[in-house]
């Protein structure tokens, strides 16, 4: 394997790395306030989806990426104004919203576009690939300096580990857990984004394939933490550029194996990684 | 929960808030910090109302600074002053006899070092009036007096504290006042010069503590025998047995390999060596809401928990609710457990009235082995009098009793003979209810 051929598979790595980066920095945030994110899939759904909705009205790209942006932080906003005003059970929820999420796709695709599948072409945002994936990488560290340094990361924690001595201390854990979710639907409606107007210039069923869900493989396996879990998302990309790689390349190999090795690697790792991280003590418990 | 309650804390006062189990002394206390909303009624304070939990409201996985400074950080530049709020931690400990390293997590301390951080996050927001629940419950006796010490420095700051405790011993010996709650009503309210102990316990159960039963003479075959017991890395070559009719204490400090025992008589962990028994055992578990409960449950379910058969006469696949209810109905009735019925969620009640309920579960069936962990750590008076009275019940009755306990004055009052475990070892007999008090302490503290 020739140098140039490395290179160009760690490209592909990080490329496809990068949507299942955003959503998982989404998932450690919110999971981290107290907040089970099995809604990443649905947020990723509707930010491409909008951003792609949008790019064609208004022929702006760049209102596309912000629309899928805000799209997707409104489903967080859902997500987490269920769990936290109304109680519902987290996963109870998270199943809804993804439900929700990709039934409104497709039926979105044959009401507006009135043609089943996927939508015509629309302008892209096919320069900014790259320093979207730069933005994951540089966010990544960011929020693992902002959750273990600020007051606000302090706060956070805390309502994701015990909510009721975050309020004896004079923080609102619902307020932070509702805000905590919208700002994870937004990263993950970013990730939604990249796939769409970054990678590629339309929105089809299906284009999300799992992402979200291999997302939240990543937030556990890489133990609720930002650089953990990004580093975890971009071995699941470089899996998919691998898949890429090998596609035709062996003979013997099926493609369908192939094609679903990343999701058998986000099996395998969880399988190991089950029992023995800990979760944020409160994740997934209503409060109060 | 609590019926037109006057209470007034004056500065610089120790104030001793006594009552037994659901009396309402913790709903009182969270409605005065504001944690729980009254439905009717004032509040006057002057400065922050600060409340330090019986069960700690700490976050584990953090660290000591962090618990501390939560929702007040010392900021610099955006981001936390960890020096600052190390120093501050440390200064604060010394200044009130508090020590502890800042930087431990928490989940890594024992339990009085964990009370300390909590003292000292609620100290960090300069109270005016600091509440303390069952303070001492969890602590030695060195840690109790310690605990006194930094009260005592808080009280000379014009602090004034309000402390929760059913031990009369420690309201006489300390606080200036005294407020009985009983049922939710305050029944009683002195200064301590104008009170008796035994004005206040009567105050407090609404009447004469009961007298335990009398001691049968009981000459029963030996029913447990155990020999050779060895669990890893706990108990090595334990052999004891005991009699129909027989209460056995064991005497010793925490973690000595008490648990190890009475799980093996339980059968709850794997062991070398033989045990005897009989088949019909009652436990009372050391850890109530670790291994005896389900507190998501209502008494009833938690009642027919591992008895599901046992509460019908025929062997059936189903359960026989109507026989299971009046048996619920029956333990809560004669063990007084106090609560809305027998459908209440358990951890509505308060822990007495819980245990209450485990103890009488493990005696209902008239078990021919018990096995009594702790019985009455936490819980008050009366419930101290009722479980007490039960366990020598069911030994007159013939069973044979393991009572494991960390307090002396429980294992004189109720055993027969006592041994003294000391690193996962029996020594020392005292039989015939002659006990040294001295002889075993020293036992106790051997190496």
């Amino acid at each position: 394997m020739t140098l140039s051929l490395v290179l160009s598979l760690l490209a592909l790595a990080l490329v496809r790395g990068t949507p299942i980066l955003l959503a998982a920095l989404g998932g450690v945030l919110s999971e981290r306030a107290g907040i089970v994110n099995i809604a990443l899939e649905g947020e990723m759904t509707a930010g491409a989806f909008a951003a792609a909705l949008l790019s064609y009205f208004t022929r702006d790209p760049w209102i596309g990426a912000i629309g899928g942006v805000a799209v997707g932080a409104a489903v967080g906003f859902a997500l987490g104004f269920a769990a936290t005003r109304w109680r519902v059970d987290q996963i109870v929820a998270g199943m809804g919203i993804n439900l929700i999420c990709t039934g409104g796709a497709a039926f979105g695709l044959i009401y507006v576009f009135n043609q089943a599948g996927v939508t015509p072409q629309v302008p892209a945002i096919n320069q900014a690939l790259w320093p979207m994936v730069v933005l994951g990488i540089a966010l990544a560290a960011a929020l693992q300096w902002a959750i273990a340094r600020t007051p606000i990361g302090l706060r956070l924690r805390a309502c994701g580990e015990n909510p009721h001595a975050a309020r004896a201390a004079g923080i609102d854990p619902l307020a932070v857990r509702l805000y905590a979710s919208a700002i994870a639907g937004g990263l993950a409606g970013l990730g939604g984004v990249f796939l769409a107007l970054g990678e590629l210039n339309l929105y089809s069923d299906g284009m999300i394939a799992g992402r979200g869900f291999i997302a939240l493989a990543a937030v556990i396996f890489g133990r609720w933490t930002p650089i953990g879990a990004a580093g975890v998302a971009l071995i699941f990309g470089l899996l998919e550029a691998l898949q890429f790689a090998l596609q035709g390349n062996i003979a013997w190999l099926p493609s369908d194996f192939l094609q679903a090795l990343p999701y058998i690697a986000a099996l395998l790792a969880l399988l190991g990684a089950s029992g023995r991280y800990r979760p944020p003590a409160a994740e997934g418990k209503p409060y109060p | 929960m609590l019926d037109d309650v006057d209470l007034t804390c004056e500065a610089g006062e120790i104030h001793a808030l006594v009552g037994e189990n659901g009396a309402g002394k913790s709903t009182l206390a969270a409605i005065a910090a504001g944690e729980i909303a009254a439905d009717a009624g004032t509040i006057e304070r002057s400065g922050r109302i600060g409340l330090v939990h019986q069960h700690f409201a700490l976050i584990d996985r953090l660290r000591v600074w962090e618990n501390v400074v939560l929702g007040h950080e010392p900021q610099r530049g955006g981001t936390i002053d960890r020096g600052a709020a190390c120093a501050f931690v440390r200064e604060l400990g010394e200044r009130y006899g508090l020590e502890v390293d800042p930087e431990a997590v928490v989940e890594t301390l024992p339990v009085g070092i964990r009370q300390r951080v909590e003292l000292l996050r609620e100290l960090a927001r300069d109270p005016g009036i600091l509440i303390l629940d069952e303070p001492t419950a969890a602590l030695s006796p060195s840690e109790v007096e310690r605990l006194f010490g930094t009260i005592a420095l808080l009280t000379q700051r014009g602090v004034g504290v309000l402390v929760i405790t059913h031990k009369l011993d420690e309201v006489f010996a300390h606080a200036r006042r005294v407020t009985v709650l009983r049922r939710g009503r305050v029944v009683e309210e002195r200064p301590i010069s104008a009170t008796t102990r035994e004005q206040v316990a009567r105050a407090m159960i609404g009447g004469e503590i009961p007298a335990i039963p009398e001691r049968e003479p009981t000459h029963g075959a030996i029913a447990v025998r155990v020999s050779g017991l060895a669990v890893p890395g706990a108990i090595e070559n334990l052999s004891l047995q005991i009699a129909a009719g027989e209460i056995l204490g064991i005497a010793g400090v925490e973690g000595n390999g008490q648990s190890a025992l009475a799980d093996a008589l339980a059968g709850l962990t794997a062991y070398r060596g033989t045990i005897e028994r009989p088949h019909s055992i009652g436990v009372i578990p050391q850890d109530r809401l670790l291994e005896a409960v389900i507190p998501n449950w209502s008494l009833l379910e938690n009642v027919m928990l591992g008895r599901e058969r046992a509460t019908s006469a025929k062997a059936s696949w189903r359960i026989d609710r109507a026989a299971a209810r009046a048996q619920c109905a029956a333990i809560v009735e004669r063990f007084d457990v106090r609560a809305a019925s027998i459908d209440a969620t358990l951890s509505t009640l308060s822990g007495g009235n819980q245990q209450k309920l485990v103890v009488g579960r493990a005696l209902v069936d008239n078990p021919a082995f018990v096995i009594a962990y702790n019985p009455t750590r936490g819980i008050d008076i009366g419930a101290t009098a009722t479980v007490h009275t039960e366990l020598l019940a069911a030994r007159n009755r013939g069973a044979a009793i393991l009572l494991i306990s960390f307090e002396l004055d429980e294992l004189f009052a109720l055993s027969d003979r006592i041994l003294v475990m000391t690193r996962g070892a029996l020594r020392g007999e005292f039989s015939e209810r002659r006990f040294d008090r001295e002889a075993i302490g020293r036992l106790m503290v051997s190496a």
